[in-house]
């Protein structure tokens, strides 16, 4: 029997602040371990690959790229209600509409490029932001929590995906797919033909994103909004517009992430095209709550661990499952060093020696 | 077997796994902690349950392999939500996205086995009572047993010094403690019974469902239960009622074939749209809105309390604050 003492803490040592994000990591990638060893596979070099030679060459730096814009944008359509106070766990929702949407002005208008593709993205971030516009509406009017109503409206736009691709949209060859996009609907790459210019989204949302909540008047009342919801109020902030409009900014950013993963990397619209990037997104926003600029690097290192892993998947022959594994330890690690953080951990082996504090718990 | 007879039956059979992962949901949530990782738990104990029962040759002690998988996840989620207080959305999301992670990974090898798993049990004479008779009384024991803990777990959470202490932790977690009742004893106990039965509920569908194990194949059953938690405003009899609503869409997106003729009513219009609305694939998407919409409808109405939720649902719980 022992007996942990808990108790907050005002300061923290300085290596520990600047070594817990990277200690997260460690341990998630230690834990990640046993199951790659299970299936015989040597940890290690699955790790270099995914860390050292992965983003060493052309092809892996392409895949990375792509595979971070989604994540990013994804990242920022959680961040963003995250910033006024609200959760949006939709993203995967808002992502599949705009990717509909989008997938469906491709496959219906043959217009040239320059009016098709603009046409694309402008209705598929519209789509995004209404579909992200009902949780925002639906919090801010009637106070009906936004965590359920937008997990409720991603498994419904999943679900009708479905419905749409075995459907009014399925192409020909009996898939659940659509047909292929036009060439017109497809993004242009550069320097490889992985890498598509929806690349510059990256920076494009990055700079966009930063001035939004940093020097415009819309982003200092999400951030006091998120601070404190009561002073914002008596400052004459309209929660209402805040909170609507944080979700449908989000939605529609998300919506475009569909989009460009459609019309950048995969050229159709089919049922599992989104390797779960709405959720992955949560850990994207959490792991940058910071800013705008640290939400870009938590993407940049899933995107790394994304694109790692669907490399590993074919080197080492592991399931792709294993990227999921990563990610999702390395979230409920980051949860356990946050308290590590802001906690004072004695341990006291002796039972008695235990303070008679109410304020503990005891592990047996 | 005719038609209603039959959907009957599918009603009964699909209502299983969304009753025991509901009604694990509302004890966690009772206590005022929200469990988003049903989804995770359940598919953990679909694969867990499997390979115990192919290891053991025995589908009972499978099944029990499958509550303890079940209660393994959802320790973790104690752990992070009760004593390191972090965010439950978080938490819950995450082990949902490492327990799909996970059964996809360990479970590849699985994929394409077989077992016998639970049979039916067909009681005499009852089972022949039209239409309800085979649905009720020809099921596997995981049925008949989940039916049976309706009551009892009803009975516990509403009729017991227990399930008093469970709502006053789950409505004033302060309070409580200042009663002594012990908050955080009954945190854990209650996020581990959620863990088992979203165990039991994974591992009826790979044990006396299917039968064989699949990738995902809890297939969003495990966010229905959460939804029909909210659907039922936390109420025991009325998750029976709405796991049955649930699993009758479900039956019955299986049976119409997405069609009900190209005329209704003299109007080909209103066929189309009469289609369009029992196409299986929309069907599949009634539950989510039917969430939504009561909760929007309550919320228009009232509050959260009337609404049933506990008080406290999604704050942890510290003594350090006072």
């Amino acid at each position: 029997m022992f007996s942990v003492d808990v108790s907050s803490r005002e300061s923290l040592p300085r290596w520990v602040e600047y070594s817990l994000p990277l200690l997260t990591v460690v341990a998630a990638l230690g834990v990640s371990a046993i199951p790659l060893a299970w299936l015989g596979v040597s940890p290690l070099q699955s790790y270099r690959e995914i860390f050292v030679s992965n983003p060493t060459n052309i092809r892996g730096i392409a895949n990375i790229l792509v595979t971070t814009v989604p994540l990013f944008l994804a990242g920022l359509a959680v961040y963003l209600p995250l910033r006024a106070g609200l959760w949006n766990i939709g993203a995967e929702g808002q992502l599949f509409v705009g990717a509909i949407v989008g997938s469906a002005i491709a496959l219906n208008l043959s217009w040239p490029a320059y009016a098709l593709l603009p046409a694309m993205f402008l209705f598929a971030g519209i789509a995004g932001g209404l579909y992200g516009a009902i949780p925002g509406y639906l919090r801010a009017k009637h106070n009906v929590n936004e965590i359920i109503s937008s997990l409720m409206l991603t498994f419904t736009a999943t679900t009708f995906a479905g419905y749409l691709l075995r459907g009014p949209m399925q192409g020909e060859g009996g898939q659940s797919a659509t047909e292929q996009l036009p060439t017109a609907a497809r993004l242009p790459t550069v320097g490889h033909p992985r890498l598509h210019v929806g690349v510059v989204a990256l920076v494009i949302v990055a700079v966009l994103g930063y001035l939004l909540l940093n020097r415009t008047r819309l982003g200092y009342e999400i951030t006091l909004i998120g601070a404190n919801p009561a002073s914002a109020v008596q400052s004459g902030i309209s929660k209402y517009k805040t909170y609507v409009l944080v979700f449908v900014i989000g939605g529609s950013l998300a919506g475009l992430a569909g989009i460009i993963e459609i019309a950048g990397v995969h050229g159709r619209l089919f049922e599992e095209f989104s390797p779960e990037y709405g959720f992955t997104a949560i850990a994207v926003a959490l792991l940058g709550r910071n800013g705008v600029f640290q939400v870009l690097l938590a993407a940049l290192f899933f995107g790394v661990i994304t694109a790692g892993g669907t490399t590993i998947a074919v080197t080492q022959n592991v399931p792709t499952a294993i990227i999921n594994v990563i990610v999702a330890l390395t979230i409920l690690f980051l949860l356990t060093a946050e308290f590590i953080k802001d906690h004072r951990l004695t341990i006291s082996f002796d039972r008695s020696s235990g303070t008679g504090d109410r304020g503990m718990e005891e592990v047996s | 077997m005719s038609l209603a007879a039959g959907l009957a039956e599918s009603t009964v059979r699909l209502a299983t796994p969304l009753l025991l992962a509901a009604m694990g949901e509302i004890i966690a949530e009772r206590s005022g902690v929200l469990n988003l990782g049903v989804e995770g738990m359940m598919l953990v104990g679909a694969l867990a349950g499997f390979i115990g029962t192919i290891v053991t040759g025995s589908a009972w002690i499978g099944f029990f392999i499958g509550m303890g998988a079940g209660a393994l996840l959802a320790l973790l989620h104690a752990v992070l939500c009760i004593s390191l207080k972090t965010d439950q959305v978080v938490s819950g999301i995450m082990l949902t996205l490492l327990g799909t992670g996970l059964t996809t990974y360990f479970g590849r090898g699985w994929v394409g086995g077989n077992i016998d798993g639970f049979g039916r049990l067909t009681i005499p004479v009852l089972s022949e009572i039209p239409i309800i008779g085979f649905a009720l009384f020809s099921i596997t024991p995981l049925d008949y047993l989940t039916l049976l803990m309706v009551p009892v777990v009803w009975y516990f959470l509403f009729r017991t010094n227990i399930g008093a202490e469970i709502t006053a932790v789950g409505e004033d977690p302060e309070t409580a403690d200042t009663a002594g009742i012990p908050v955080f004893r009954i945190q854990y106990a209650c996020v581990l019974l959620g863990g088992v039965f979203a165990g039991a509920a994974g591992a009826q569908l790979s044990l006396a469902f299917t039968n064989f194990w699949a990738t995902e194949m809890t297939a969003g059953r495990g966010w229905i239960a959460v939804a029909l938690v909210i659907f039922a405003q936390w109420r025991i009899w009325q998750v029976l009622v709405g796991a049955y609503f649930f699993a009758a869409i479900d039956a019955l997106s299986f049976r119409t074939g997405g069609s009900v003729g190209d005329v209704l009513l003299g109007q080909e219009a209103l066929a189309t749209v009469a289609n369009f609305l029992v196409n299986p694939q929309v069907m599949q998407t009634y539950p989510y809105i039917a969430t939504i919409l009561v909760l929007w409808y309550v919320m228009r109405q009232g509050n959260l309390n009337e609404l049933g939720a506990p008080s406290s649902l999604l704050t942890p719980y510290s003594r350090e604050q006072d």
